[in-house]
C-alpha cells in the first residue's frame, strides 16, 4: 500500500516536472544532425545496459565527459563541473556557447535548472570503487542526487585508464550518432597513437629513469599511488617507470603521506608535480619555503613536470599531456636519484 | 589584608612544584627535538646540536630548521595559550571561557579568507598577519559589544558577545569559502591547528608578541583575584574592575591571536590547564598564571610528540590529538575533579 503510493507521488511528480519544460522548443542543440532512431542500448561502465526507445539528443553531462562528447561533434544541452567553467581543466578551452551551465562546484547541480533542459541521457563516469556516478556520489548534496531521476545515466568506467576512458566515450558517441572516422574527429586518436609511440621511445631510451608524482602542502607531501591514477597507470603501461609508494593511506588510498621530515624517503630522477597546483615557478619557491624539499634530489636539480592528474577524458588531451611529458623524459638524467 | 592569604606550608610546595614542572618540561622539549615521523639516531641529533650549524645532511636539516623551531614554538604556544585561557577564565569569571569562544579563532580565520579572495595574497608567511589581525579585531569586537550598556562588559555578556561575534564571523567565512575553492584550499591549512610546517620565520615573527604577552600576563594575578570575589568586592577593594578588565582582555588578544596566526586553532589546552592548575594550587591566580605558563607547553608537546610518532612516515595534527585525548580528559575533570568555579 505504503509502496503504491510512493508509486504515485513519483508519477504525479514526473508530470509536472515534464510540464515544466513544456515550454521549450524541442532539442536543437545538440550538434549531431544524423542521430539513428532507434531504440538505443548502451553499457554503462557500472555493466549495465542502458536504454531508450529514441537515441538521446538532449544530453546533459558532466566536465570532462562533456569535453569528450565535444571532442566527437555531439553539443551536451547541460554541463556540470567540479569547479568554474574557466578553470576546469577539460573545458577552460572549449566554446560553451548555448550550453547551459548546471554546477561550478563539487556535489553541487541546479537539478531544477537541469529538469527544464528536459534531457534524455545524463552522462557521468561510473567509479567503481565508490560504486556511483559522478555528482551522484557519496557526500553530495542530497538534492544533486535527483539529477539521476531526470533521465538515464551513462558513461564510461574511471579507475585503471585514460585510454579506456577515452576508448568508453568514443563507443558512446557513435551509438548517439556521432561519425567517430570523420577525419576531423579522428585525427586527434592519429595524434595520440604518434605522441605515445614518441613517449615509450624516449622512455626505452632511459631505462634507468624513475619517477614519482607528488603533491605537496604546507603540512605535508602526498606521494600519489599510481594503483588509484588511471593515466599514472598508463603511464606504466607505456613503459615509464613510475614508483608505487609502499604505504598508501588506508583510509583514502589515493595518497601515501609523508611529513616533511620524511620528504626524502623517495629519491626518484624525476617529479610528476601534481598539475592542479604546478605553476613554472613552483619549484623554487617549494623550496625556498620547505627547509626539506630540496632534499629529494630531483627536486634539487629542477627536475620537476606538471603531471595531468585525475581529470582526462580525451585522445586529444592525453596527447598534449604526454607530448609535455616526452619533452621532460627527453632533458632528464637517470641517474639524479639513485 | 590581602585578597587572598595562602597558608605557607601551601607556598612552600607550590615554589619546587614550579621547578619540578620546568624540569619536566626540559625533558619533554628534549623528546620533541629527538623523537619524530624521522627515525634519526640519538648521537646524530646531538652532533646536528653540538654543530649548530647545518652540515647539510637530511638528519641535520630536520634537526635543526623542522623540530627546533617547531619545539619552541610549541613551547611558547603553548605556554601562550594555557596563561590567556586561565586569564580569560578569572577576568570572565567562566569555567568554560577561552580564546576560541571569545572568537579568536573565527577572527583569523575571516581575515586569512579576505586576504586571499580581496587582497590575492599567498603564503603562510603572509596570512600569520592577517591572522593575527583578524584574532585581535575579533577580541576587540566582543569586547566592544559586550561593554555597551551601563554596567559594561559582565561576564555574561562577554561570552554571549563571544558566541555571536563567533557565529557571524564563523558564517562569513563559510559565505566566502563556498564560492571560492582557491581560499577553501588555502584556509583548510588553518582548520586543524598544527605545529606542522610552521619554521623559523614563523617562530621569530611572532615570539616578540608572545614573550611580552607572557611577561606582562604575570602581573595580573593579584587583580584576577579580586575579581573573582565578585565586581562589587573588587570595588570595594579599591580595583579599577573596567581597567583590569581591559588590561586584560589586551594581553589575552594578543597571547591568542599570535598562537592562533602561528598554529591555527589548538582546542583544549587553554580550557583544561587552567583547571589543572587550579586543582594543584587552589584559586589564587598568582600562582594559577606560572602553573598554567609550564602544563600547558608540557601537554602541548607532549600531543604533539605523540602525533608524530603513530603514523609515520605521516603525522597527525596535534590539534587532532588533543581533541581524542583531551575531551575524556576534561571530562574526567569534570566528572570526577573538584572543578572550582572560576
Amino acid at each position: 500500500m505504503r509502496a503504491w503510493r510512493t508509486a504515485v507521488a513519483v508519477s504525479v511528480l514526473s508530470v509536472a516536472l515534464a510540464g515544466c519544460g513544456s515550454g521549450d522548443t524541442p532539442g536543437t542543440s545538440s550538434g549531431q544532425s544524423a542521430a539513428p532512431a532507434g531504440p538505443w542500448t548502451f553499457t554503462d561502465g557500472s555493466g549495465q545496459v542502458v536504454k531508450a526507445d529514441k537515441t538521446p539528443t538532449r544530453i546533459i553531462a558532466h566536465a570532462g565527459e562533456a569535453a569528450a562528447l565535444m571532442s566527437f561533434g555531439i553539443k551536451p544541452v547541460g554541463i556540470y563541473a567540479d569547479e568554474s567553467v574557466k578553470t576546469d581543466p577539460n573545458l577552460k578551452n572549449l566554446d560553451l556557447t548555448g550550453i547551459e551551465i548546471l554546477g561550478e562546484e563539487w556535489g553541487k547541480i541546479d537539478v531544477e535548472k537541469a529538469a527544464s533542459l528536459r534531457p534524455d541521457l545524463i552522462v557521468a563516469d561510473w567509479w567503481p570503487a565508490e560504486k556511483a556516478h559522478s555528482g551522484l556520489e557519496e557526500g553530495v548534496d542530497e538534492k544533486s542526487k535527483k539529477l539521476a531521476e531526470l533521465a538515464p545515466v551513462a558513461g564510461a568506467t574511471q579507475g585503471k585508464s585514460i585510454l579506456e576512458l577515452a576508448n568508453g566515450y568514443e563507443t558512446l558517441a557513435k551509438s548517439l550518432g556521432a561519425k567517430v572516422d570523420d577525419p576531423k574527429f579522428a585525427a586527434n586518436k592519429t595524434r595520440f597513437d604518434a605522441s605515445v609511440a614518441t613517449f615509450k621511445q624516449a622512455v626505452a631510451a632511459k631505462p634507468g629513469l624513475t619517477v614519482l608524482a607528488m603533491s605537496p602542502a604546507d603540512d605535508k607531501i602526498y606521494v600519489a599511488n599510481p594503483e588509484y591514477a588511471p593515466e599514472l597507470l598508463d603511464l606504466q603501461s607505456f613503459g615509464l617507470k613510475v614508483m608505487n609508494p609502499d604505504s598508501p593511506d588506508k583510509a583514502f588510498p589515493y595518497w601515501e603521506n609523508l611529513s616533511w621530515e620524511n620528504s626524502d624517503k623517495y629519491q626518484p630522477d624525476l617529479i610528476l608535480w601534481d598539475g592542479r597546483a604546478f605553476k613554472p615557478d613552483s619549484n623554487a619557491e617549494w623550496g625556498k619555503k620547505q627547509p626539506t624539499w630540496f632534499k629529494i634530489k630531483a627536486a634539487k636539480e629542477n627536475a620537476v613536470v606538471a603531471w595531468p592528474a585525475y581529470w582526462m577524458h580525451t585522445y586529444g588531451d592525453f596527447a598534449t599531456e604526454l607530448d609535455k611529458l616526452t619533452t621532460a623524459v627527453k632533458s632528464a638524467n637517470e641517474n639524479i636519484g639513485s | 589584608m590581602t585578597v587572598t592569604t595562602i597558608a605557607p606550608r601551601r607556598a612552600a610546595a607550590l615554589v619546587p612544584g614550579l621547578a619540578v614542572l620546568g624540569a619536566v618540561l626540559a625533558v619533554v622539549a628534549f623528546l620533541s627535538v629527538t623523537q619524530g615521523s624521522r627515525d634519526i639516531g640519538l648521537s646524530e641529533v646531538l652532533r646536528a646540536l653540538g654543530g649548530l650549524g647545518d652540515d647539510g645532511s637530511t638528519n641535520s636539516t630536520v634537526t635543526l630548521e623542522l623540530r627546533v623551531p617547531r619545539t619552541l614554538l610549541g613551547i611558547l604556544v603553548g605556554a601562550a595559550l594555557g596563561v590567556a585561557g586561565a586569564v580569560l577564565q578569572g577576568v570572565t569569571r567562566n569555567p568554560l571561557a577561552d580564546a576560541g569562544i571569545m572568537g579568536v579563532n573565527s577572527g583569523a580565520a575571516v581575515f586569512v579568507v579576505f586576504a586571499i579572495t580581496v587582497l590575492g595574497v599567498r603564503g603562510a608567511g603572509v596570512y600569520v598577519w592577517f591572522a593575527f589581525a583578524g584574532a585581535i579585531a575579533a577580541l576587540v569586537l566582543v569586547y566592544a559589544v559586550a561593554s555597551l550598556g551601563r554596567e559594561g562588559a559582565t561576564p555574561i555578556k562577554l561570552a554571549l558577545a563571544g558566541a555571536a561575534v563567533t557565529a557571524g564571523l564563523g558564517s562569513m567565512t563559510t559565505g566566502i569559502v563556498m564560492t571560492n575553492v582557491d581560499a577553501l584550499n588555502e584556509l583548510r591549512f588553518w582548520q586543524v591547528g598544527s605545529l606542522a610546517g610552521r619554521y623559523a620565520p614563523i617562530l621569530t615573527g611572532v615570539a616578540p608578541f608572545l614573550i611580552a604577552g607572557l611577561v606582562a600576563s604575570l602581573a595580573f594575578g593579584r587583580s584576577l583575584n579580586g575579581l573573582a570575589l565578585g565586581e562589587d568586592v573588587a570595588r570595594g577593594l579599591g580595583q579599577r574592575v573596567g581597567l583590569t578588565r581591559a588590561a586584560a582582555f589586551g594581553v589575552v588578544a594578543v597571547l591568542a591571536g599570535a598562537s592562533t596566526a602561528a598554529c591555527g586553532p589548538i582546542v583544549f589546552v587553554g580550557l583544561v590547564v587552567p583547571h589543572v592548575a587550579r586543582f594543584l594550587c587552589g584559586p589564587d591566580y598568582r600562582w594559577i598564571l606560572p602553573y598554567s605558563m609550564l602544563l600547558a607547553p608540557i601537554v602541548l608537546l607532549v600531543a604533539d610528540v605523540v602525533g608524530r610518532l603513530v603514523v609515520t612516515p605521516d603525522e597527525l595534527q596535534v590539534g587532532v590529538v588533543l581533541g581524542l585525548l583531551g575531551a575524556p580528559v576534561f571530562v574526567g575533570i569534570v566528572r570526577f575533579g573538584r572543578m572550582s568555579e572560576a
